[in-house]
């Protein structure tokens, strides 16, 4: 018997097909020599039996002993089949799996960390299974890959995806409301692919915002959607401000989502309960700054992104730099360097003014260039009405260094 | 003691109205086994209609990925409402609690059993059970979510009201463990002069070991089920990792109770099959001495297999080849029992009534379950197909494929004894035909669906399942219209039906040897067992000696 195999496919599957060709011979065997005799000796037919035995040692000591050695067979297969599940190849790569109501979370080695299990493909994958709450279970169909995820207890599963392809993966193990949505998918890449995610990677998986990233790592947005569609929570889709309807044991009150609100539903879920939805959300303990982003992304904040977003690569993306240029040299724009607080000429209204290239002016000109245009340039350029706060934010910074 | 018949005369209606009592009263209160197995007949047949309904809902709201009807929430109170209603308010009680209630001190020539006013209170602690269970969907936090098997921590935490229930489903196992004493000590002590051990028909070996597991492996699930509301009220946090607790320790000490407990499901039911098969082969069964050992073999080896149902817990390689072995071991009586009943009709004289007809059916669906259970015993293959589909699949076959149809082969080979009257046979096979259909198209989609990944206890699902959901749901409707068909006949027949009388089908256990229906204590002259339980030459001298007026 082998003991090292390269899929867990490979290891399972014969034992399948063991087990259910011997029980689809046995079953057909049964089921015709039941049927043969119903109808050999029916009763129209066969109106007194013909026989009254009542049993024959020979026959039980052999349908005792048959069946008694196919059995241990398949016991034997299964367990060495079990035993190939267990035995991580040498060399397999290590991703960390937290499970959560209702959410997956899969952290690399790297830093990296996601929703979502990303794989080179080819390659060996040991996944170790905690969970912080109920049980869970991780199960991969394709790999015939399972194992129940207990809190206080780390397990474990390996796998091979053998093709690069998306794989579903399924909480087996009941764990409340949210259990049948507990789904996500293993993504095997090619292996020069996933070296390449994986590096990428420290920005974590593009959320925007630090309170939203959190709001992502600890699986809140298993339950609570941000685009409004309604999930087993209600959406996060502009909730502040917004009037609820909380049930607070047997009586309904209507409050408005604060900040005070906020902290107490993430802390104390069940202490007001939103009507219409049921007691399902584990209270949670976080620490205050983690909670202070977490609000401040559901308030519509954006000052905590700014740092996150690059002024320089923005202005590279937006296609600025080619018309202005950074070494002060004239270009179809004038240049960047030294602008942020300098004088300058412009046409505004068709009057000339001085004015001072303050934050206020630099705004407007990016998102209204043909307001106000400065003197000898051509009101060419295009509007960017479309920068957000923070990617307004970051640019300024930007060209406040650039001076 | 010496059995002769009351001061009131013997009517046509045997125990229906020889103690000259027919109000309400003289049924709930009374301590007749006849009696309280009809109020657990009843009893358990409607909870078992509560259950498909229930199981119809859920089939509905799968017909279609999405939402179709209910909310996730709402679909698994469903499902775990589902799951303890038919688990301990149907199949547990139901056998050992109606057939064998009314027929098993019959069989053994006995007028009633051992202690008829505990038989009495094991109804009576079955109606507080229930009602307490009932109670619990409707007050506190809502009906309990956590499905029948209260795996914690998730009941732990859980708002609805698991503890209510839990409470209810202890107080059901008091009722439980009650039988199962009056059924060890009536079969012991009450036997019929000649009723030897090798003379007591198979029914009553399958209750006798039965009544073992009832009595061993119920006190278990009552004191894990304490342990649990301990857990949620009191913070005991022994099931708690945070703690030092353990929630592995919680699914070991359920299952010690809840493997055996598909013993007390599928025993009684093997034993019903055992008196049909030979009655209606005209031939003795085949194999005796081994069916009722590999009863007792059952019952015993069957209590060290739990740990089959935790193969991907967590817990260790070590435990998981143990159990894996023995569950092996465990499945040969059942094959070799499948081979005697096969083997009976053998040169037999076969007549297809629906008794028959049911027992049959059930020897089929029982091997398609057994042999679904060997994927689920082998350590490697249980991994992939571990609580999805196949799982519900696998069960069903063999609870309501074997069990249910057993039930069904029971109430139409044994009512009418009781009732003096008989159904329509044609109905009857109609009725049989639509529910065999609808049966595995209904529950084979559902091992496919398995096989493919589906996960067990899923509201809601990916579109490549769509299609066998379909099927599996339109398969339940046929399901139930044959069962709505077979009840309608049976209970027509049974109350207005052609009267039944004598002994039709040649049955050469006791229970054919008195007046149809019984009177209520059995027999009118003391019997003397001359001869086993399924010696057929013997019984046509009997049968003549009733034609000449000698025995009703
Ligand atoms: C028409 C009849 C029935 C239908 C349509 C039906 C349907 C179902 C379905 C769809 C499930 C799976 C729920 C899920 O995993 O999401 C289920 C679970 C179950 N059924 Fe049935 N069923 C029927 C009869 C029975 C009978 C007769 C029994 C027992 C004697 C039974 C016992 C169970 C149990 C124990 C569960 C597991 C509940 C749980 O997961 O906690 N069912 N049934
Ligand atoms: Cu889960
Ligand atoms: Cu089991």
């Amino acid at each position: 018997m082998k003991t090292t195999y390269l899929t867990t496919n490979e290891a399972i599957d014969p034992v399948f097909i063991f087990i259910f060709g011997a029980s689809l011979v046995l079953l057909l065997g049964i089921t015709a020599v039941m049927v043969y005799f119903v109808i050999r000796y029916r009763r129209s037919r066969s109106p007194e039996p013909t026989s009254t035995a009542d049993g024959n040692l020979w026959l039980e000591i052999v349908w005792t002993v048959l069946p008694t050695l196919l059995v241990l067979a398949m016991f034997y297969y299964g367990w060495a089949g079990y035993l190939a599940l267990r035995n991580v190849p040498e060399g397999a790569m290590e991703v960390n799996a937290t499970a959560r109501m209702w959410s997956w979370n899969f952290a690399y080695p790297g830093g990296r960390s996601g929703t979502k299990l990303y794989v080179p493909a080819g390659k060996p994958i040991k996944v170790n299974l905690t969970s912080v709450d109920v049980l869970h279970g991780f199960y991969i169909p394709a790999f015939r890959v399972k194992r129940d995820i207990v809190p206080g207890m780390t397990n474990h599963v390996w796998f091979t995806a053998t093709k690069p392809g998306s794989y579903d993966i399924f909480c087996s193990s009941y764990c409340g409301t949210g259990h049948s949505a507990m789904i996500t998918t293993v993504e095997a890449l090619p292996e020069a692919e996933f070296a390449a995610w994986l590096k990428e990677g420290a920005a974590g998986e593009g959320a925007a915002h630090p309170g939203l990233a959190l709001l992502e790592q600890h699986g809140c947005l298993g339950c609570h959607s941000t685009d409004g569609s309604l999930k087993i929570g209600p959406s996060f889709k502009n909730i502040w401000g917004r009037k609820t309807i909380v049930q607070s044991g047997a009586a309904d009150r209507t409050i408005t989502v604060d900040e005070a609100y906020l902290k107490r539903a993430i802390m104390e879920p069940n202490a007001d309960v939103v009507k219409g939805f049921a007691p399902a959300m584990p209270p949670y303990q976080l620490k205050q700054d983690e909670l202070n982003a977490m609000i401040g992304y559901l308030r519509g904040d954006t000052v905590a992104v700014a740092p996150k977003i690059d002024g320089k690569t923005l202005a590279q993306e937006k296609g600025c730099l080619a018309c202005h240029s950074l070494d002060g040299s004239k270009g179809v724009g004038p240049t960047l360097k030294g602008l942020y607080g300098s004088q300058v000429k412009v046409t505004k209204g068709g009057k000339l003014l001085s004015i001072t290239a303050d934050a206020a002016f630099l705004k407007e000109s990016i998102k209204e260039p043909g307001a106000t245009v400065v003197e000898g340039y051509q009101p060419t350029m295009p509007p960017y009405p479309d920068l957000s706060d923070a990617e307004m934010n970051a640019v300024l910074k930007w060209l406040e260094e650039l001076k | 003691m010496s059995i002769t018949l009351q001061e009131q005369p013997t009517t046509d209606r045997g125990f229906w109205n020889d103690t000259g009592k027919t109000g309400i009263g003289s049924w709930i209160f009374s301590t007749d086994h006849k009696r309280i197995g009809l109020l657990y007949f009843y009893s358990v047949l409607g909870f078992f209609l509560v259950g498909v309904v229930l199981g119809l809902l859920l089939r509905l709201e799968l017909m279609a990925p999405g939402r179709d009807l209910m909310s996730a929430q709402t679909y698994n109170a469903l499902f775990t409402v589902h799951g303890v209603v038919m688990i301990f308010l149907f199949i547990i009680p139901g056998i050992p609690g109606a057939f064998g209630n009314m027929v098993m001190p019959i069989q053994i020539g006995a007028a009633d059993v051992s202690f008829p006013r505990l038989n009495l209170f094991s109804w009576w602690l079955y109606v507080i059970g229930t009602v307490l269970v009932l109670l619990s969907l409707f007050t506190g936090g809502g009906a309990p979510d956590t499905g029948w098997t209260f795996y914690v921590p998730f009941s732990a935490r859980t708002g609805t009201n698991v503890s209510l229930a839990l409470f209810g489903v202890f107080i059901l196992g008091f009722s439980s463990i009650l039988t199962g004493l009056n059924f060890v000590t009536t079969i012991h002590r009450l036997r019929a002069e000649g009723m030897t051990w090798s003379r007591i028909p198979l029914f009553t070996w399958s209750l006798y070991a039965t009544a073992w597991v009832q009595i061993l492996a119920t006190p278990i699930l009552g004191i894990t089920l304490v342990l649990v509301i301990a857990e949620r009220m009191l913070g005991t946090g022994l099931f708690d990792a945070a703690r030092g607790g353990d929630p592995i320790m919680f699914q070991h000490l359920f299952w010690i109770y809840s493997h055996p407990a598909v013993y007390i499901m599928i025993l009684p039911a093997m034993g019903i099959i055992s008196e049909i098969i030979p009655v209606f082969s005209r031939k003795p069964i085949f194999g005796y001495k081994m069916i009722a050992f590999s009863s007792l073999a059952i019952a015993a080896a069957g209590s060290l297999v739990w740990g089959h149902h935790m193969f991907t817990s967590g817990m260790s390689d070590t435990a998981v080849l143990v159990f894996s072995f023995l569950t092996f071991i465990v499945a040969i009586p059942s094959a070799i029992k499948v081979f005697n009943w096969v083997s009976t009709l053998y040169r037999g004289s076969i007549s297809l009534d629906p008794p028959m007809l049911f027992a049959l059916t059930f020897i089929l669906l029982f091997s398609i379950g057994g042999l679904t259970g060997l994927i689920l015993g082998a350590a490697a293959t249980d991994v992939h197909v571990h609580d999805t589909y196949f799982v519900v699949g696998h069960f069903h076959y063999v609870m309501f494929g074997g069990t249910g149809f057993a039930f069904f082969a029971a109430m139409h080979y044994w009512l009418p004894k009781f009732y003096g009257r008989t159904y329509k046979t044609r109905p009857a096979v109609i009725a049989w035909g639509l529910m065999f259909v609808g049966f595995n198209l209904l529950y084979f989609s559902m091992k496919v669906l398995g096989m493919q990944g589906m996960p067990r206890r899923y509201y809601d699902y990916l579109p490549e399942f769509a299609n066998l959901n379909m099927v599996a749901t339109v398969g339940s409707w046929i399901l139930a219209i044959g069962l709505v068909l077979m009840l309608v006949n049976l209970f027509k027949g049974l109350f207005k039906g052609a009267p039944f009388t004598g002994n039709p089908w040649g049955g050469a256990t006791l229970e054919w040897s008195t007046p149809t229906p019984p009177p209520t204590l059995n027999f009118i002259t003391e019997p003397v067992v001359t001869h086993g339980p399924y010696d057929y030459t013997a019984l046509k001298h009997d049968v003549r000696e009733a034609d000449s007026g000698v025995t009703p």
